[in-house]
């Protein structure tokens, strides 16, 4: 435990290192003269920036508003996603006919990245926000579904065959077996759909719209802030991070016995 | 139940067909209440095919399967399986995997904290009980598997080959503990392998069987008393009469 512990303490302070001086490297190259610096702020502006954005507003609102309004895109579009990723990912798992049923339709659409659905989103759902929800469903959706279904598909034989043996009716062999193994392939879709849901937020964004972090960044771009368009870069970063740690501490804690595998 | 029927189990002229391919060919013969009955056979005879048929987990093409009289129900006959993988729940503790049968079948609280508490004390794994199956090694897995099958107090018990995958000294162990078990909850135990020494040491009756399509060679009986002395002459003997019937070169 004490070795592990010593263990972890390195890797932080070897990764806090190499972020400083990725920092320092960055500084260096933006530093008064250089070409890059005339083309890119250095890290200290933009973090002087990306403070004085919590307290002044850009546009409408501060970059906590911008944030705020971004994640809940994400969350809507994400959930939506999941829930249907889930439940057709598991039910073409288990169940051939519905997999004959909505495995092409699927395949089909599975290769079409969300950005090529903007021009349709916007037809249907208009420049409002349901557009938005739509293309984060869209990149969260088949990340999800394919990960399920593989997970569903993938249940062990003998175990369905063990609880069988035990007295496990064939209608308790799905909420017992099926969904419980398929477990650490559902946190696989999930964690991948964050990421992607959160890139999609912010290309949606960028088309149009009238806040968020996507729109700092082409709102920056168009009056040639760079510091702002730095600054959303690395808020759009930080966030993607955020999200997938926080996706692996719920895995971590709802699959300790996959974490285990994994060790 | 009672013990109206003299045996536990009827096997009545069990055939299984993969398409065309015939794999178990008119089978017939019955086990006695408690016995410990050994199948062996040249490798890939169907024994595992003849064990999935015989606990439903097959639809067989022809034929009967009778336990205490009746085909068998797995609902309402208590049947429990020893796989040759570890088939143990990855996501449920140790403690958990031996439970899990009880709670299928609604046992009492009480009943399924003692039961398991005994089940796991007699394979050894009480100070494992909330390991995870994949922190553990591969005899505690199987005994932990022969803990969640005896804990269900199986009226038939079929193993398939459990111990193949284990070295010969865990191998020994776990045929002892198992001959306990077998003695101290009474159980009819119907096991397969295609080692001839192990058959030999746990049997009280052993079946031949032949290569594809699978018959019944030869049926032997093994009144040695336990345990057993693999050295002692009358074992060395009868090895080598199981061994001869399963030549097939």
């Amino acid at each position: 435990m004490k070795k592990r512990k010593k263990i972890n303490g390195v890797r932080v302070g070897i990764g806090a290192a190499a972020i400083c001086s990725f920092l320092c490297l960055w500084a260096f190259a933006t530093r008064e003269g250089t070409t890059l610096g005339i083309l890119m702020p250095g890290p200290v502006e933009v973090f002087t920036h990306l403070v004085e954005t919590t307290y002044t507003k850009v546009g409408p609102l501060t970059i906590w508003g911008h944030m705020f309004n971004s994640l809940r895109r994400v969350l809507v579009g994400f959930t939506i996603a999941s829930c249907c990723g889930i439940l057709l990912g598991l039910a073409m798992g288990w169940n051939r006919t519905l997999e004959a049923i909505f495995r092409p339709i699927f395949e089909l659409l599975r290769p079409i990245p969300p950005l090529a659905w903007i021009s349709l989103a916007i037809v249907w759902f208009g420049l409002g926000e349901g557009g938005k929800y739509f293309i984060i469903f869209v990149s969260g959706f088949s990340n999800v579904t394919i990960n399920v279904y593989t997970g569903a598909k993938s249940v062990d034989p003998e175990l369905i065959g063990a609880a069988k043996m035990l007295g496990c009716s064939e209608r308790r062999i799905f909420p017992s077996i099926v969904i419980r193994s398929s477990v650490p392939y559902i946190f696989t879709g999930l964690q991948i759909a964050i990421s992607s849901s959160w890139a999609a937020v912010v290309a949606a964004e960028m088309v149009r719209s009238t806040n968020g972090i996507g729109w700092m960044i082409t709102a920056g771009q168009s009056v040639g802030n760079m510091e702002q368009i730095m600054v959303g870069i690395i808020v759009i970063g930080v966030i993607g991070f955020l999200l997938s740690t926080f996706m692996r501490g719920v895995e971590s804690k709802l699959c300790a016995w996959s974490r285990v595998q994994d060790s | 139940m009672g013990n109206k029927n003299e045996y536990k189990v009827q096997v009545r002229n069990l055939t299984k067909k993969f398409g065309d391919l015939l794999v178990l060919d008119d089978i017939s013969f019955d086990v006695k209440e408690n016995e410990f009955l050994c199948i062996v056979g040249p490798t890939g005879c169907g024994k595992t095919t003849f064990l999935n048929s015989l606990s439903k987990l097959y639809d067989i093409t022809a034929g009967e399967i009778l336990i205490n009289g009746e085909p068998v129900d797995l609902k309402k006959h208590n049947i429990a399986y020893i796989f040759q993988e570890y088939s143990n729940f990855p996501w449920l503790t140790i403690r958990e995997n031996v439970e899990f049968g009880l709670r299928i079948k609604k046992m009492p609280e009480a009943e399924i904290k003692e039961r398991v508490d005994y089940f796991l004390d007699m394979v050894g794994l009480k100070k494992f009980q909330d390991y995870y199956p994949d922190q553990l090694s591969a005899s505690m897995l199987q005994r932990a598997a022969i803990a969640r099958a005896f804990a269900v107090k199986p009226e038939v018990l079929l193993m398939d080959e459990p111990y193949g995958q284990l070295d010969i000294e865990l191998r020994f162990k776990l045929e002892d503990e198992l001959i306990r078990l077998w003695r101290e909850v009474g159980t009819t135990v119907i096991f397969i392998t295609h080692n001839i020494e192990e058959a030999v040491y746990l049997s009280e009756r052993i079946l031949v069987l032949t290569n594809k399509p699978t018959k019944i060679k030869a049926e032997i009986s093994n009144t040695m008393a336990h345990p057993r002395d693999i050295a002692a002459p009358e074992f060395v003997e009868l090895r080598n009469q199981v061994t001869d019937l399963i030549k097939w070169w």
